[in-house]
């Protein structure tokens, strides 16, 4: 029996070695620089993720087409997370894996930025920026590798508490918000915000997570009386019924929304009941008329519509590229480090009119935004304030 | 073809290994873990470490619905507990992470036996649905209890310190993770040769029974769930270790329904069948993606189906083991050792 | 305005709400009190439900009420092919077993969706006006007004019908004795595929009704986990129950989401939950025959 066994372990050898066999080998040019992208093509995040694959592409075929950072080209690897925080992870370790280039990186959640963001600190090679504007990646000592092309969701909400400080000085407020990490964000620092410039939090409303029906909530709205009504950490829905159910009953408060309920697109399905919705908008829409090379240039590139998850791609694509750029011009190699101070260095740097004023990246963010308002009958958002800076 | 199985001892015939033939096969399997992480990069060493922590919470899950016939829909709550457990340690005290992960466990085994109450007045359906209950109120309990989870944020986690080195590297932390499932997942083996295991498995086949042979139900059933989170909890404290963050969206009850399907395809009461069926569930949406990936080319927008495909994948492979191989991947493997068994006899 | 009056009026929204519930669940009592089977895949049958409506709504732009009984048909359609593919294989497996056969038919259908129709939400076609509901001073939605009364209307023809249907009386008695009930000439299978088929049915219905409220999405079959909880509270085979609970339930969710805070929704009804199975598994109005220990 012994040639037997030797004959069965000699299999399972070949067997478990073929297992192993199978090691990606890649051949790539050295000089190239690489995003990775962990981005959502499907599950509940798949309209923003879709838009911003796209608009860091266009942005990065332009930066090419112009011979790329120092001669070098610029490439996005990216893959599907399903908006899942394992799976983000699981793509993020197969593509450095399979990619030594990656320098720069995107990510697709708060949960994601937090998770990765240990080995971030520890490979000290990669920058990454993401879809999330979580308040707490705007901590330039933890997430020394990390920024948010854009306010983060405490800045959105001063933008909009300043707008409404101006209009409607003494006015009284009502916070919405979801049952969860994405939705809790901004409540503590933006109720102490609101007090500062005058403003009343008069009810706190927490809706759970996926929640339909908020006859209830819209009860305690009416109770509460507002002038605005703000929500956050929701996408589209509840928001319709929200605002159908309040304008049966007649109630006077204005709704305002932040950076991801934003979409046009999004709000062209749901008719009337969306007109007047207003919200905090970081970038330009694609249809905005003012003077913007670079819009006119999307234009050109894309004839249709494109989502506001483009133009976050676009300029996040487009802050990263500089950021490399000028780390390669102070002659330096391209670590995390660098290419922070780097980024840290744009001021009054101007985005072609992606954003409507000179932007600088003083921290992790972009702290400016500007309110527009949905208009049913155009299917467009209107501008109703100019640039708010929130700079401290 | 096997001959000469008789024993001449008990202790050889209670032996869990019991041919040369089995012994070769885990020599080989030993060698294999040990290479491994010389061979592999960085990416499928990533998937060897989920691999260890989700093969230690289905062998426990195991214990308890494969071995014990209790349902649960809980496993991913109790690794929740247990990894928050670890991360409250890793930044309150500056314990050696073996000490927080035993800690993670215990106090997984404790909220088991919480859980577990229920199990006495109902069982089956009823059971499942009320570990879903648990579930839920626990998930309450992680995001409203601010001071010690840190409410929605969450906690992050300090890298498992090991006598003064930090793990912070997959290849690190494979040696820290391996080990410790392989510890578990003997121990859930040798458990079955004990008193304790044998209950367990009296009262899967028939309680009323169990209880006529002096079997106390209450306690083994209450002990079966505080095992079986006990290594949900331990799991947990290597995933907290693991992805170095936790929060209340860090387990769902997908993760629960994961598990369970783990051993439904693995093979339920087998604890090789745990081993696999953790290890494929695993690594079928790895597989799906280089799938996709392979037929990037030729269809268009492919990515984006890659995902709904993974859903479909999960389901189905649900759906058909229960339907064609109840008994799991781990019948299947019993089949083609009774072919080489048998050979050439049948042929 | 007082107190009071808002508190009533809660109250009728979580009546509303309740009335949704109750219609969810009584798709799980309609096939556990045929077949025995804690159906899952309830949630996901409904979502199936609200994606045919849209299919059929707006992608073919089909009158809504054109539309309306052809999802309802399309989730009868969903359920008779399982039974017969797939549950009547699975006759004399453990209750588990089978149960986790619908968990895994929820993944497959959730996928299903993802594939044909994306994940991005989607906001069904109007059918329902928008003129607002008041009773008396108090104000209820318009639509969960309409839930309301649609839930009640199809759970009192279903008592109707159990008691003096033939049909009815042919699923009464499978679920009393499935051998009894065949040795009387009862087609049991038929009865089997019946029941699934109006279960399905019911839940595609609730759906449409809940897409009109909140709109469709994959993750929306959520809703079916606070049925769950409905059915385990009045019975798991009693359609007076799943009216009773849901209605309970919802009101419970009203209260505990207005005076506690949405948080607390929820947990408050799965705190409900795990007292009723400890202190009554059986349920309000469940029949006692759980094996006790």
């Amino acid at each position: 029996m012994k040639s037997g066994i030797t004959k069965r372990i000699f299999m399972a050898l070949a067997a478990s070695s073929a297992l192993f066999a199978a090691q990606p080998a890649f051949a790539q040019g050295d000089d190239e620089i690489v995003i990775g992208g962990s981005i959502p093509l499907t599950g509940v995040f798949a309209f923003a993720g879709v838009a911003i694959e796209a608009g860091i592409q266009d942005y990065l075929k332009i930066v090419n087409e112009e011979g790329g950072i120092d001669g070098r080209q610029v490439r996005l690897a990216y893959e599907d997370t399903g908006y899942q925080v394992d799976q983000s992870v699981a793509v993020f370790n197969k593509l450095t894996s399979q990619n030594p280039n990656i320098r720069l990186y995107y990510g697709d959640s708060t949960g994601f930025s937090r998770t990765i963001n240990p080995e971030l600190e520890r490979r000290g090679d990669i920058m990454m920026a993401g879809a999330s504007f979580a308040t707490e990646i705007n901590d330039p000592e933890n997430f020394s590798n990390q920024f948010i092309a854009g306010p983060d969701y405490t800045e959105m909400y001063s933008i909009l508490l300043e707008y409404i400080a101006q209009e409607t000085p003494g006015a009284k407020l009502v916070f919405v918000n979801s049952d969860t990490e994405f939705g809790r964000d901004p409540i503590e620092s933006s109720t102490a915000r609101a007090q500062e410039l005058g403003l009343e939090v008069v009810e706190q409303i927490i809706t759970p997570p996926g929640a339909v029906d908020v006859s209830t909530e819209v009860l305690k709205l009416r109770r509460a009386q507002p002038d605005y009504t703000i929500f956050h950490g929701y996408v589209l829905a509840p928001l319709p019924e929200f605002m159908t159910q309040a304008k049966q009953l007649g109630l006077e408060t204005k709704f305002m929304g932040t950076f991801w309920s934003m979409d046009s697109s999004l709000w062209a399905d749901v008719g009337d009941a969306a007109d007047g919705f207003m919200g905090v908008m970081p970038y330009r829409y694609y249809y905005d008329e003012e003077e913007a090379p670079m819009l006119e240039r999307i234009r050109q590139m894309r004839p249709d519509y494109q989502a506001t998850g483009y133009m976050q791609g676009f300029l996040t694509a487009m802050l990263m590229t500089e950021s490399v750029k000028r780390t390669l011009e102070a002659g330096e190699e391209l670590t995390a480090d660098n290419m922070k101070k780097a980024l840290n260095s744009i001021e009054d740097f101007d985005t072609g009119g992606i954003v409507g004023v000179p932007i600088s990246v003083p921290g992790n963010t972009v702290p400016v935004g500007r309110i527009y308002q949905y208009d049913a009958a155009e299917q467009r958002m209107e501008a109703v304030s100019d640039w708010i800076n929130v700079q401290e | 073809m096997r001959i000469a199985t008789a024993n001449e001892t008990y202790l050889a015939d209670e032996a869990l290994l019991r041919t040369r033939t089995q012994w070769a096969w885990l020599g080989l399997f030993a060698l294999v873990l040990v290479a491994a992480p010389f061979v592999l990069n960085n990416y499928w060493l990533y998937l060897a470490c989920l691999v260890a922590i989700n093969v230690a919470s289905a062998t426990g899950l195991n214990i308890l619905t494969g071995y014990t016939g209790l349902v649960s829909l809980g496993q991913g709550a109790f690794m929740a507990v247990g990894a928050y457990t670890v991360a409250w340690l890793s930044q309150k005290t500056g314990m050696p992470f073996l000490v927080n992960i035993l800690a993670g466990g215990l106090v997984a085994a404790f909220v088991g036996i919480l859980v577990g109450i229920p199990s006495l007045r109902v069982k089956g359906l009823y059971l499942a649905i009320a570990t879903i209950g648990a579930s839920i109120i626990l998930q309450f309990v992680f995001l409203n209890w601010s001071s010690v989870t840190g409410g929605a944020r969450g906690l992050a986690v300090r890298p498992a310190n090991f006598f003064g080195t930090s793990l912070t590297t997959y290849f690190q932390l494979y040696w820290a993770f391996v080990p410790i499932t392989v510890l578990m997942v003997v121990g859930a083996a040798n458990l079955f040769r004990t008193r304790i295991g044998r209950a367990f498995i009296a009262i899967r086949d028939r309680d009323i029974s169990a209880e006529v042979l002096g079997i106390p139900l209450l306690r083994y059933k209450l002990m079966s769930f505080a095992v079986s989170s006990f290594y949900a909890g331990v799991a947990g404290g290597m995933w907290a270790y693991f992805f170095r963050a936790v929060g209340p969206e860090s387990f769902t009850i997908v993760e629960s329904i994961f598990f369970l399907a783990a051993i439904i395809v693995g093979g339920m009461g087998s604890i090789l069948g745990g081993i696999v069926g953790a290890t494929f569930m695993t690594l079928v949406p790895e597989i799906l993606r280089f799938g996709v990936e392979l037929a990037s080319p030729y269809v268009s927008n492919a990515g984006a189906l890659l995902s709904p495909i993974r859903t479909i994948a999960f389901g189905a492979l649900i759906m058909l083991f229960l339907v064609f191989e109840p008994q799991g991947i781990a019948e299947i493997i019993q089949r083609v050792r009774r072919f080489f068994h048998l050979w050439p006899f049948k042929t | 305005m007082s107190d009071f009056l808002f508190f009533l009026e809660v109250s009728l929204a979580g009546l509303g709400s309740g009335a949704l519930l109750s219609l969810t669940a009584l798709a799980f009592v309609l096939i556990y009190k045929a077949t025995r089977v804690i159906n899952l895949a309830v949630s996901e049958i409904l979502m199936m439900g609200g994606y045919f409506f849209f299919a059929l709504a707006a992608g073919m732009s089909l009158s809504p009420w054109v539309a309306l009984p052809l999802a309802i048909a399309g989730g009868g359609l969903i359920g008779a092919i399982v039974e017969r593919g797939v549950i009547r294989r699975m006759l004399g497996e453990s209750a588990i077993s089978v149960f986790m056969v619908t968990v895994g038919l929820g993944s497959v259908l959730v996928g299903l969706v993802e594939f044909v129709w994306g994940t991005n939400p989607r906001t069904l076609p109007d059918f329902t006006g928008t003129a607002p509901v008041f009773i008396g001073q108090l104000y209820i939605s318009r639509k969960i007004a309409i839930a309301f009364v649609v839930a009640s209307l199809v759970i009192a023809i279903f008592l109707l019908l159990f008691r003096y249907w033939r049909g009815g009386v042919a699923l009464r008695a499978t679920a009393t004795d499935q051998a009894a009930a065949y040795s009387c000439g009862i087609n049991v299978p038929g009865v089997f595929s019946a029941a699934w088929i109006i279960g399905c049915a019911t839940a595609a219905g609730a759906g449409i009704l809940l897409g009109a409220i909140g709109g469709i999405s994959p993750v929306m079959g959520a809703f079916g986990l606070s049925a769950l909880v409905v059915v385990i509270v009045g019975g798991l085979d009693s359609v007076m129950g799943a009216l009773v609970a849901g209605l309970l339930i919802g009101l419970v969710e009203a209260w505990a989401g207005t005076y506690l805070g949405g948080e607390y929704k929820l947990v408050s009804t799965f705190i409900i939950l795990i007292v009723m199975l400890m202190v009554r598994p059986y349920g309000l109005f469940g029949t006692t025959e759980i094996e006790r220990l």
